[in-house]
């Protein structure tokens, strides 16, 4: 192998290390990697949704109301944390934003793919749990996308539920490509 | 050069596609996207979910009742309230465009102080005090300009002013003066009475453009489809009398080409042969009346009007054969120098007929109340211009572009030391303004409309007012004017406190026991209160002279000067939707046109689209030619509403401003000025005019596409068993058609072999299926009643592509289009537009057939000519064929067919072919040529804040993708949501497409066809129907009805 051959098979694997990186980057977010975003605050599902036993429609008061689960307006945490452990840091940066009228720009977890609708309002009405999509989150200190949320993920479940007595789901492109 | 690097052609693209890759994937990261949270949720908010606001529309006068579909506190999309007495859920074209004045990218963003030339920007707190102090400065010498304003605005101007000593003012260019001046005279009533349609058995238009503007369209839409649905007696007939046939009178059954000002003597002529014959039961003042009309027999009518003596007998007679029968005048035919006393030839007519109280009924009148005539708002202007105003406010009134130019507005307006506005948007006369103080639109702020006689609408705030304009509502800007001028202390501190106070009387009477909280927010949710109220008993009160109307000027042309279907006066022009939605006589779009009769044309030596100069004693105008067949040889039509020199980007600049051809003459007797029957002269023009059309062609050259019938073979029993039509007249029976069942044959996959249609030329409809009639063989489709689509699996009905994979395909959506009631109006194509996220695109991408609408309405001309007329109107979308030649070629499956029957089209999927277009015979498909959906790029349609009206249940498509109608499917989506939620099945009716809601005259059924209990089913089989290209065997899923010709020649039967 000539020297040139080498180089050209170095730019080769340079570009693919950096391919593969821009990969991770990239897609850390949308292919669910085990681990969430930073976000402005803390806050620990685990410590609500698991610990503290809360229910997720408390907060996410769309879920079955509407397509979108919604997330809880600041007015909801300051519900409890007027008085609940007040005095811990992250609990006074809410109350911080709170009390200058901000809101908190939380960082979005869940990406569902471009030209696609989703109804949360159906699944959770036909008695899906949150998490045969959304995973175990009573045990996430940090929240992230569990599920690919890609099409043949979720053709493979509608396809499983084709012929339910009670809920049949549907494979039409319709449902969700309008 | 031997050690040079050679790489193979397989390691070279290995590493070029490395390379894209790392570069798309290490830089294409996107950013990190926020969710931001409410700091307190709204209570009764829940995002995704829509919520709705009864209002009331505020494009016309007429105030249809409307419901805001607001998502995410910004208003979508707008409805008709089907439970509001005026519209009765219809909406039209420009009642759903109001959602673009409101999302208008150019409504002024902040009160204007003028500096020089220029306006500048300046804040509230410095604006209004100014103008308060000019207002209370001016003491008396206030004008308050203002167009038609009813119930608490009108108390509060008409408080304002005389506490200030001010003069209010409202101007309408249409103010039905000769309409409410000649009810006066002859029934001592001055006001528009309801047009009972529904109840009237002949129809007799003079010139009234009764589903386009005159009167109450939407509702009159309504109930006129009523009268012309009614098969069972063979009558409902339909004429036009009028020098040019407007949109309104394309449906009639008979075009009686009148001479420009010889409505009256027609008029006068049927009411003399309907008295002389004794035609009627005759009324108390039959001597007097028949004395009144003595020199209008008529051989005098033939002279003065064109339309032969034989022709008016024959017309009077079946008017009052058909009794009741209803004669209209209105529309452009009531602004000429007689008008007046055409209205009152008209009442006459009625009055002998027998109509008066029976289709003519004063109950819900409009009474247009302090609205000024033209000639008194031209005294207001000539005292203007004498210095009699030092403060003039101008709201809801644009003078500046309404008036001709002799009207010398402008020159008398300069003549006002301080000017002030109180518009949203920068119209000419806001323009030429000092000051502008933003008012807020309609569906932003409380307010009330009490048009009608006993209907007090309500509007209310459908969202927020957005947050980009620094507007107030009106009322309260006019409130705080008053209180700086030192007066109003009695006022309470807002508008919306304002209209309750107004509404205390109200409550005393239609409270029903409510407590006034409870009755005002009953009235919110109702759109309004409404009561009953008795009609007026009328009678014969008065008698007017009869003088024939002399034309003015010179030129051997008449001109009319019509209101546009698409732009009102003007005030609609603004309106992207609008500007694109085809004017539905000419089919075009984004500019002006003058309509000749083709034989001037060539006697003119001029062709279709070239420039044409129209002069009159006002002024000159060079417009492109539009050939229409159906306007006489001595007249030329301009529409009004184009040639706007402000008013935005979608107005500025655009066609001719049909007003300024309009010399100075009024009615002396109502001082209505005289749009109509003035001389014009006609010449080649020099100006380079392009003529931009959406559909040229309108021949149906033999294609069966809108297909007709004669009412002879629906009416039960009848003897006459017509097989063929040529140009809506009965053709003798042919032989070989004896046993024709209305369908093509199958298997043959050519056209029916007919040869009266192989005769070119010749123009022929299949017609009359027997009772028998059954769906043939080969039309056999997954919606076959018979085969019992709810249980797909006992059968081999072909469901789609998914059949073997979806058992539970419970429904087949389909649409049933009942072309007797389309009238060719426009409001389900903007309907669409805005359900929808269709983009506009332009008038240069229109004509090259790159429309983007999902639903157009094809005009089709089968004969236009004096005495005789066959225009067909058809609303297009896609046929959601069952066997779809689109779905055939598409390489990528992009379209497909659902198992409910609709044709999908899947956008992420589309790799943009354009296959499925070329193969689709009905041309329903669009195809995204550019960007219009990507705020960078010059092809934008939707630039901030019209980006907010997009409805989020809808993917806004991008550049390189095929889209069409889907049947509005995320209305389907949410009504089967719905039902489940119930845990019930869908009802009939429950969910409705955006074209089918918002249909004035109720021509589009949307609905399930495997239910027989549907009424589309019911009339998907039932008679007139047929589908386009049925010969094609694409087997839709919209089932066309047939239109319904009357013969009016032979009296009609029965």
């Amino acid at each position: 192998m000539s020297m040139k051959r080498l180089a050209a098979a170095a730019l080769v694997f340079s570009a693919l290390a950096c391919a593969s990186m821009g990969f991770t980057q990239s897609f850390s977010v949308e292919l669910g990697a085990t681990r969430g975003p930073v976000q402005p605050i803390p806050f620990s599902h685990k410590t609500h949704a698991g610990k503290l036993n809360m229910a997720c429609r408390y907060c996410h008061y769309g879920a079955w109301k509407s397509p979108w689960a919604n997330i809880p307006a600041m007015s909801t945490c300051m519900g409890c944390h007027k008085i609940a452990v007040a005095d811990r840091p992250n609990i006074q940066k809410l109350t911080g934003y709170w009390d200058r009228g901000e809101r908190i720009p939380w960082v979005k977890v869940h990406y569902l793919p471009d030209h696609v609708k989703f109804n949360h309002k159906r699944h959770v009405l036909a008695g899906f749990p949150c998490q045969q999509c959304h995973g175990p989150v009573q045990n996430m200190d940090v929240v992230y996308q569990y599920s690919s949320l890609k099409m043949g993920w979720c053709v493979s479940c509608h396809r499983k539920y084709l012929n339910d007595p009670t809920h049949p789901a549907t494979m039409d492109c319709l449902v969700c490509h309008h | 050069m031997s050690d040079s690097v050679v790489f193979s052609r397989r390691d070279f693209l290995k590493l070029v596609g490395v390379g894209v890759a790392g570069a798309a994937a290490g830089c294409g990261k996107p950013p990190a996207e926020k969710l931001v949270p409410y700091l307190v949720a709204p209570e009764d908010i829940l995002p995704g979910v829509p919520y709705y606001y009864a209002s009331t529309c505020r494009e016309c006068p007429v105030g249809c009742g409307l419901v805001a579909k607001s998502r995410e506190g910004r208003a979508i999309k707008l409805e008709g309230n089907p439970a509001h007495p005026v519209g009765q859920g219809g909406l039209c074209a420009r009642g759903h465009a109001g959602l673009q004045g409101l999302y208008d990218p150019d409504r002024t963003r902040a009160p204007q102080v003028r500096a020089g030339a220029l306006f500048k920007d300046a804040t509230w707190d410095v604006a209004l005090p100014i103008a308060g102090a000019k207002l209370a400065a001016a003491r008396g010498r206030t004008l308050i300009l203002t167009g038609c304003e009813t119930g608490a605005m009108a108390e509060l101007l008409s408080e304002l002013a005389g506490a200030t000593g001010a003069k209010h003012v409202m101007v309408e260019p249409f103010a039905y003066e000769a309409v409410r001046a000649a009810n006066q005279q002859t029934f001592g009533v001055a006001a528009v009475p309801r047009y009972d349609f529904a109840a009237a058995r002949c129809v007799v238009s003079f010139g009234a453009d009764f589903l386009e503007t005159f009167g109450a369209p939407t509702t009159q839409a309504r109930a006129f489809a009523q009268m012309r649905a009614r098969h069972d007696d063979g009558a409902g007939h339909f004429i036009a009398v009028e020098p040019r046939l407007s949109l309104t009178g394309a449906g009639a059954d008979e075009w009686v080409a009148v001479k420009p000002g010889g409505e009256m003597a027609v008029a006068l002529g049927m009411a003399h042969v309907i008295l002389a014959e004794n035609l009627a039961a005759p009324v108390a003042e039959r001597a007097a009346l028949l004395a009144a009309v003595a020199a209008w027999t008529p051989e005098a009518v033939e002279k003065a009007s064109d339309v032969g003596a034989a022709d008016l007998q024959r017309l009077a007679r079946l008017f009052a054969k058909h009794a009741p029968g209803l004669a209209v005048a209105g529309g452009i035919a009531t602004q000429g120098t007689q008008a007046t006393a055409l209205v009152a030839a008209v009442n006459l007519l009625n009055h002998v007929a027998g109509s008066v109280g029976r289709t003519l009924v004063f109950d819900r009148t409009v009474d247009f109340a302090g609205v000024a005539s033209f000639a008194q708002f031209a005294e207001v202007v000539k005292a203007m211009g004498a210095g009699a105003y030092d403060v003039v406010i101008v709201h809801g009134a644009n003078p500046a572009y309404a008036l001709p130019k002799w009207a010398g507005f402008a020159e008398a307006f300069a003549k006002v030391p301080f000017k002030l506005s109180l518009s949203s948007a920068m119209d000419e006369t806001t323009a030429l303004c000092d000051m502008v103080l933003p008012s807020l639109h309609p569906l932003e702020t409380f307010d009330d409309h009490r048009g009608t006689r006993g209907v007090y609408s309500l509007l209310q705030p459908a969202m927020k007012p957005l947050p980009m304009f620094d507007a107030r509502p009106v009322g309260e800007t006019f409130m705080a004017l008053g209180r700086a001028a030192g007066v109003g202390a009695a006022w309470p501190a807002t508008w919306m406190e304002y209209v309750k106070a107004r509404w205390q009387p109200l409550h005393a009477r239609l409270g029903q026991g409510r407590d006034f909280e409870n009755f005002w927010l009953d009235s919110l949710k109702a759109g309004g209160a409404w009561e009953d109220v008795a009609a007026q008993p009328v009678r014969w009160t008065g008698t007017p002279r009869f003088e024939e109307p002399v034309r003015a000027g010179e030129g051997g042309c008449a001109l009319v000067v019509a209101p546009s279907n698409n732009f009102y006066d003007g005030r609609g022009a603004n309106r992207p939707w609008l500007q694109e939605l085809p004017d539905m006589t000419s089919k075009a779009v984004w500019g002006s046109w003058a309509e000749i009769h083709p034989d001037t044309a060539k006697a003119l030596g001029i062709s279709a689209g070239d420039a044409i100069r129209i002069e009159t004693a006002a002024g000159s105008v060079d417009v492109p030619a539009y050939l229409y067949a159906g306007i006489r040889k001595d007249t030329v039509a301009l529409a009004l509403g184009q040639g706007h020199t402000a008013y935005g980007r979608y107005a500025k600049d655009r066609g001719v401003n049909a007003a300024s051809l309009v010399p100075q003459a009024t009615d002396a007797a109502c001082g209505a000025l005289a749009y109509q029957g003035a001389n014009a002269k006609l010449s080649r023009g020099t100006q380079a005019a392009v003529l931009y059309l959406q559909q040229e062609e309108k021949n149906q050259h033999g294609r069966h596409i809108a297909q007709v019938i004669p009412v002879a073979a629906l009416l039960g029993g009848s003897q006459v068993k017509p097989q063929g039509v040529a140009n809506g007249d009965v053709v003798e029976s042919k032989p070989h058609l004896e046993d024709y069942d209305g369908h093509y044959p199958a298997g043959e996959g050519s056209l029916y072999q007919d040869p009266v249609m192989s005769k070119p030329g010749q123009h022929t409809e299949p017609l009359a299926r027997p009772g028998s009639f059954k769906t043939p063989a080969h039309a056999i489709t997954a919606f076959d009643p018979e085969l019992k689509v709810r249980e797909p699996r006992q059968n081999a009905v072909d469901v789609g592509s998914y059949a073997t994979t979806n058992p539970n395909a419970q429904h087949r959506w389909a649409l049933a289009i009942n072309l007797d009631a389309c009238n060719g109006c426009g409001a389900c194509v903007v309907a669409c537009n805005s359900e929808n996220n269709v983009p506009v695109v332009g008038p240069d991408l229109i004509q090259k057939g790159r429309e983007m609408s999902w639903i157009r309405i094809d005009r089709f001309e089968d004969a236009l000519e004096p005495g005789k007329s066959d225009v067909r109107f058809i609303p297009m979308m896609c046929q959601h064929c069952g066997s779809a030649p689109c779905e055939l070629v598409c390489p990528v499956y992009a379209t497909y067919h659902n198992p409910e029957g609709l044709n999908a089209q899947v956008y992420n999927r589309c790799v943009g072919t354009r296959y499925c277009s070329n193969n689709c015979p009905y041309k329903v498909r669009a195809f995204n040529w550019f960007d219009y959906s990507a705020p960078e790029k010059t092809t934008f349609a939707f630039p901030e804040p019209l980006n907010w009206q997009l409805n989020p249940d809808v993917t806004v498509r991008s550049k390189g993708v095929m889209e069409k109608c889907t049947m509005c499917v995320q209305r389907i989506l949410e009504g089967k949501g719905n039902a489940k939620d119930e845990k019930r099945p869908v009802r009939d009716g429950e969910i409705q497409t955006a074209c089918a809601q918002s249909c004035p005259a109720q021509a589009i059924t949307f609905g399930d066809l495997a239910d027989p209990a549907t009424s589309v089913h019911q009339k998907s089989f039932g008679e007139r129907k047929y589908w386009v290209f049925e010969e094609l065997n694409t087997r839709p899923g919209v089932t066309y009805l047939q239109k319904v010709k009357r013969d009016t020649r032979n009296g009609g039967p029965a």
